[in-house]
């Protein structure tokens, strides 16, 4: 290995357990693209179909959770918690923390896109007969997903960059890998740039992929 | 017995009386249409004839039912109601024959064979058959009330109720959509028609109703309100409706 870069050595040496990492950061963001998908379908439905009570409080769950920073969820759930004798593990409580969050933001993005769709199509769903949950599942829902393809994109890319904070909570994802290989060898710049570099690989697959969705489900005429 | 029978229907908005004391009856196989100036409450009327609107207070009594107590299955009610609007209403992510299989799968629960056919068959009779792959966006106005004049029908409703079939469409696509109504008028659909349209009123009506501040000032055949009417009121109405020649 002599005149090799001896980062490029800690990196082969590392290897093992960045790619351990990496495959820790995919699933942690597969995880929480789902779960954040349907809860915030969930949320998105009780806010137009909830009672009173039920519709406000879906309104406070989301101001709460957009207005607050995620790292302080998480922090209360994986350092507070404990305090109170509860304790969770790093990817139970990535996995809690992150779906509330990202349920909130999704829930949002689909309320916008509801706003933007013609009520007419809703009152001639009424006028037919449909219940306000089959209205919600064969008219509202189909529109409002695909009105809402880009934000939610874009929220499955923010999951990603969002998950490298995970590794504040003792997550071993691959942020947290590249940490211990720049503390072994005091390369910060090549550590955090090859970081980078990998974050945005990741990304541009979910951009190609994103818009391979947007132009499937595009409908003529528009 | 009449079909629908409305005694003494009120509606009020805030504190906007829109309907005053409206009565009127539809028998089977009858076509009426309502006219009047706008905000007369015409609309308002229809609506509140399938409950989308709820009225303050009268009755409704939809065959021999009367659907302005509480408890009423609405969705029951609706089924038997195809409503077409002003604006079509169509399922924009929906293709024509999807918009009219749509209800008949989830509500008449059709298996998904039984809906194309019915769809192919309602669309033959309204020469939207062609057009059944487009997507709303890729109709002209007169296709898209077609299409939803079959979506309704499909259905097969007791009563086919129009909300201004025609007032968004441009004089040839209006006639387009006329015919087609004419056509059910002549297969002795039943239908309470709301419109502007004088030629869509005199050519599918068995008689119209002139709405006139949220109360019916008449009802009579077309000839008899079109011209030269006694009411100075409805005689002022059609002068400016009516060109008939």
């Amino acid at each position: 290995m002599t005149g090799m870069d001896p980062f490029l050595h800690d990196l082969i040496v590392f290897s093992p357990q960045i790619l351990a990492g990496l495959k820790n950061t995919v699933v942690l963001m597969a995880i929480i693209s789902l779960t954040g998908f349907f809860g915030g379908i969930a949320v998105f439905y009780l806010e137009l179909n909830g009672n009173k009570i039920c519709r406000k409080m879906t309104e406070r769950y989301i101001s709460f959770f957009i207005g607050t920073p995620l790292l302080v969820h998480l922090f209360l759930m994986y350092y507070g918690l404990p305090q109170l004798g509860i304790h969770i593990s790093p990817l139970a409580v990535s996995v809690i923390g992150f779906t509330l969050n990202v349920s909130a933001y999704n829930a949002r993005y689909l309320m916008t896109a509801y706003n933007g769709l013609d009520q007419m199509e809703l009152e001639a769903a009424r006028a037919q007969g449909f219940t306000p949950a089959e209205t919600f599942r064969s008219i509202t829902l189909p529109q409002v997903l695909r009105l809402s393809v880009p934000s939610l994109t874009n929220q499955v890319i923010q999951n990603l960059k969002d998950t490298s904070v995970a590794f504040l909570i003792q997550y071993q994802d691959f942020f947290a890998q590249v940490q211990e290989i720049a503390a072994t060898n005091f390369e910060f710049f090549k550590a955090y740039m090859m970081a980078g570099l990998v974050y945005l690989t990741l990304v541009s697959v979910i951009v190609v992929a994103a818009r391979g969705l947007e132009k499937r489900i595009a409908l003529p005429g528009f | 017995m009449a079909l629908i029978e409305v005694k003494n229907l009120v509606k009020q908005f805030d504190d906007k009386i829109v309907l005053k004391g409206v009565n009127l009856e539809l028998n089977e196989g009858q076509v009426k249409v309502i006219m009047g100036p706008s905000g007369c409450g015409k609309s308002t009327l229809l609506r509140c004839l399938n409950l989308l609107v709820q009225p303050t207070s009268g009755q409704i009594i939809f065959r021999g039912e009367e659907i302005t107590r509480p408890g009423v299955d609405v969705r029951r009610l609706r089924r038997n109601i195809g409503f077409v609007f002003q604006h079509f209403a169509l399922y924009s992510h929906l293709n024509v024959q999807d918009n009219v299989t749509l209800g008949l799968r989830k509500i008449r629960k059709m298996s998904a064979r039984e809906a194309t056919d019915k769809a192919f068959h309602e669309l033959e009779r309204v020469g939207m058959f062609d057009h059944r792959n487009k997507y709303p966006a890729q109709l002209s106005g007169g296709q898209k009330q077609r299409a939803a004049i079959v979506r309704a029908l499909a259905m097969d409703p007791v009563v086919m109720f129009l909300d201004e079939p025609t007032s968004s469409l441009d004089p040839e696509m209006a006639r387009e959509v006329v015919s087609v109504i004419n056509k059910l008028y002549l297969e002795n659909v039943t239908m309470l028609c709301v419109t502007h349209d004088a030629f869509l009123a005199k050519y599918i009506s068995d008689s119209i109703i002139f709405l006139d501040e949220g109360v019916v000032l008449e009802e009579d055949i077309a000839e008899r309100l079109f011209y030269d009417h006694p009411n100075p009121r409805i005689r002022e109405f059609y002068l400016s409706v009516v060109d008939l020649k």
